[in-house]
């Protein structure tokens, strides 16, 4: 049984079409991440999802419970929004309190007693006195957590978590996070337009597309196997490059424009013709083995990053671009060879 | 920035900050000071120093009444003006619906309308549909010209607030009537302080309405204060003038103690 089931739902906002029968089941315990550009259709399914956006069409289950028509506040879930959403007349425990006073568990002290609890997960017992405004943003953001854990909900979700905190506490907030769910394993189901955090957070990410699913799947899946130009443009700025594809049974080339030819991996995807392949930035070498595709080039201009160096090179017309090691980097404008293993140029539908 | 505004225009703006500064604040030394006068008569300079004016209003029952009069009048109208302003500030700041912006310049019209027109209106209604005025006349008049200063407040307030507040309140279970007692409300705590005070005092120093809406056995301290100058003018007058000035100060003072200044202007 699925902790969530959303069946083909469907929004509109006037004549735009904001989720097209969207389907999306959620088994409890996951961890979901909801990736896509602004306007994707995302937020809108997350609000419909906590009841504030009702859908023009579909059902939407919770817990095995049809909640299509239900208000929010008669769905058991938490929802952690984008300004944190703390209510300022009321100190921090009073603020963890407040799903459990509204949802009338226990009397007084008991749900303190809980609500201290949650707030001790997330390190901030010691300032249960204190109010929203005396706290940093970080911490502001914790209480918010704590509050949305408190109760024990169906489905937690998190409307761009990450997004109002500096680099610095965004990579202590996804540690964070990760270890709650994993002592919780509470159905977690978060939004958010960064493909690093959608990758380093969810069990399973749900690459979305005017209001369509582009593409699902673990973060290895979908970050190595990107099925469209889209998914593998969105997920981490591949190249993209097309080649004239020929071959038969286990051996296939690609023809660049200007004549070079590389040898093919996933045979099976093939057919003869033009075709657009993703090559990770990452997947480039320099000096490559004899194992390897190779392709003759210029390097037009680097940008160092520190551990890895960035390098624009061009084959022919088309540049590559190529992230690479910094120690293992060749340096200054040259022609020069580059490589990858024949695998790592992915073939990609159109559209 | 150096020399960014020339110095005959800082000099400019230093001389009128301190004229419009004598001009509000010497009338209120002129006042305090001839309330300590010896004096039979309101004169300034006061010939000499004394309290016997303070102990004079204070044995005074016409003072006293007026005074009792005035401070019912005015917390009968701070209660309505909250009671209905409030709501109407939260309505107009959450709600979209027809007619919104022109119920909104209804609300707000008494700032601008001049008081003795309303007065007027007031004296004929009551006097037509009512048994002529009444301490009730002048507190529902004083409700009408105080309202428009809580529903600016109060709106003030509320156009602060993180717009998600109610909605997260929902999502934790919170059902309508749980979120106005225990989020929305709370949360216009300082604007409801701000308009009450305007409230009270515009209620405790208003003369027109109380005028035109003068009733047999109602005497607020405006009117008395009035009625004195005109027919006895005597020191008295600016020692009840000097208590109410005090009371003023005291209730600014309580309100900063209490929400902070900043927050209400």
């Amino acid at each position: 049984m699925s902790q969530l089931s959303v069946q083909s739902v469907v929004k509109r906002f006037g004549d735009l079409v904001v989720l097209d029968k969207f389907d999306l089941d959620v088994a409890k315990g996951e961890f979901i991440a909801l990736l896509g550009p602004s306007g994707c259709g995302k937020s809108t399914l997350l609000r419909i999802i906590a009841g504030l956006e009702r859908p023009n069409g579909g059902d939407l289950h919770i817990a095995g419970r049809s909640v299509t028509g239900l208000a929010p506040e008669h769905r058991n879930i938490a929802l952690m929004f984008q300004s944190y959403a703390l209510l300022p007349h009321m100190t921090v425990i009073e603020n963890v309190r407040f799903p459990l006073r509204m949802r009338g568990g226990g009397d007084r002290e008991t749900q303190r007693a809980k609500a201290l609890e949650a707030l001790a997960l997330v390190k901030l017992d010691h300032l249960a006195d204190r109010f929203p405004r005396q706290l940093s943003g970080g911490q502001q953001q914790r209480v918010a957590l704590a509050r949305s854990i408190v109760a024990e909900p169906d489905l937690l979700l998190l409307d761009e978590p990450l997004s109002n905190l500096d680099a610095r506490l965004r990579e202590d907030m996804q540690v964070e996070l990760k270890r709650l769910h994993e002592s919780l394993g509470l159905t977690t189901i978060f939004v958010t337009h960064d493909q690093s955090e959608a990758l380093g957070l969810a069990d399973r990410v749900i690459l979305m597309n005017r209001g369509r699913i582009e593409q699902a799947g673990s973060p290895e899946d979908i970050y190595s196997r990107p099925r469209t130009v889209f998914a593998a443009d969105f997920l981490g700025g591949a190249n993209i490059i097309e080649l004239d594809v020929q071959g038969s049974g286990e051996t296939w080339h690609g023809t660049f424009a200007d004549g070079t030819q590389v040898p093919l991996a996933h045979a099976s995807d093939l057919t003869a013709g033009k075709r657009k392949f993703m090559l990770r930035k990452e997947a480039v070498v320099f000096s490559p083995d004899e194992t390897m595709a190779t392709v003759e080039g210029s390097i037009e201009t680097q940008n160092y990053l520190g551990g890895q160096t960035r390098s624009l090179i061009k084959v022919g017309d088309i540049e590559i671009i190529a992230l690479t090691d910094s120690d293992r980097t060749e340096t200054g404008r040259h022609a020069t060879r580059i490589g990858w293993r024949p695998e790592e140029l992915i073939p990609l539908q159109d559209a | 920035m150096i020399g960014a505004t020339p110095r005959w225009v800082l000099g400019a703006t230093a001389f009128f900050l301190v004229a419009v500064g004598l001009f509000m604040l010497v009338p209120l030394l002129v006042v305090i000071a001839s309330s300590l006068s010896s004096s039979e008569f309101l004169v300034f300079p006061p010939p000499g120093l004394s309290l016997r004016w303070y102990g004079e209003i204070l044995g005074s029952d016409a003072y006293l009444n007026a005074g009792w009069t005035s401070l019912k009048l005015a917390l009968g109208t701070v209660v309505l003006a909250l009671a209905l302003g409030t709501p109407a500030a939260i309505a107009l700041t959450r709600f979209r619906f027809a007619g919104r912006a022109a119920i909104a310049s209804v609300f707000l019209s008494p700032l601008i309308l001049p008081s003795l027109i309303f007065a007027i209106g007031l004296l004929i209604v009551f006097s037509r549909y009512a048994a002529g005025p009444s301490f009730l006349g002048l507190v529902i008049g004083h409700t009408v010209i105080t309202m428009p200063y809580v529903i600016r407040t109060v709106s003030a307030n509320l156009a602060d607030i993180d717009p998600n507040l109610d909605e997260a309140a929902r999502v934790m279970g919170a059902r309508w009537w749980q979120r106005y007692l225990l989020v929305i409300l709370p949360q216009c705590r300082t604007g409801m302080a701000a308009g009450a005070f305007f409230a009270f005092n515009i209620s405790f120093d208003d003369a027109v309405i109380a005028l035109f809406m003068r009733a047999p056995g109602v005497e607020t301290l405006p009117m008395r204060i009035y009625s004195t100058l005109e027919f006895s003018p005597d020191p008295s007058v600016a020692a009840v003038s000097t208590v109410m000035i005090a009371m003023t100060m005291l209730l600014v003072v309580l309100l900063n103690r209490v929400f902070g200044l900043s927050r209400i202007a």
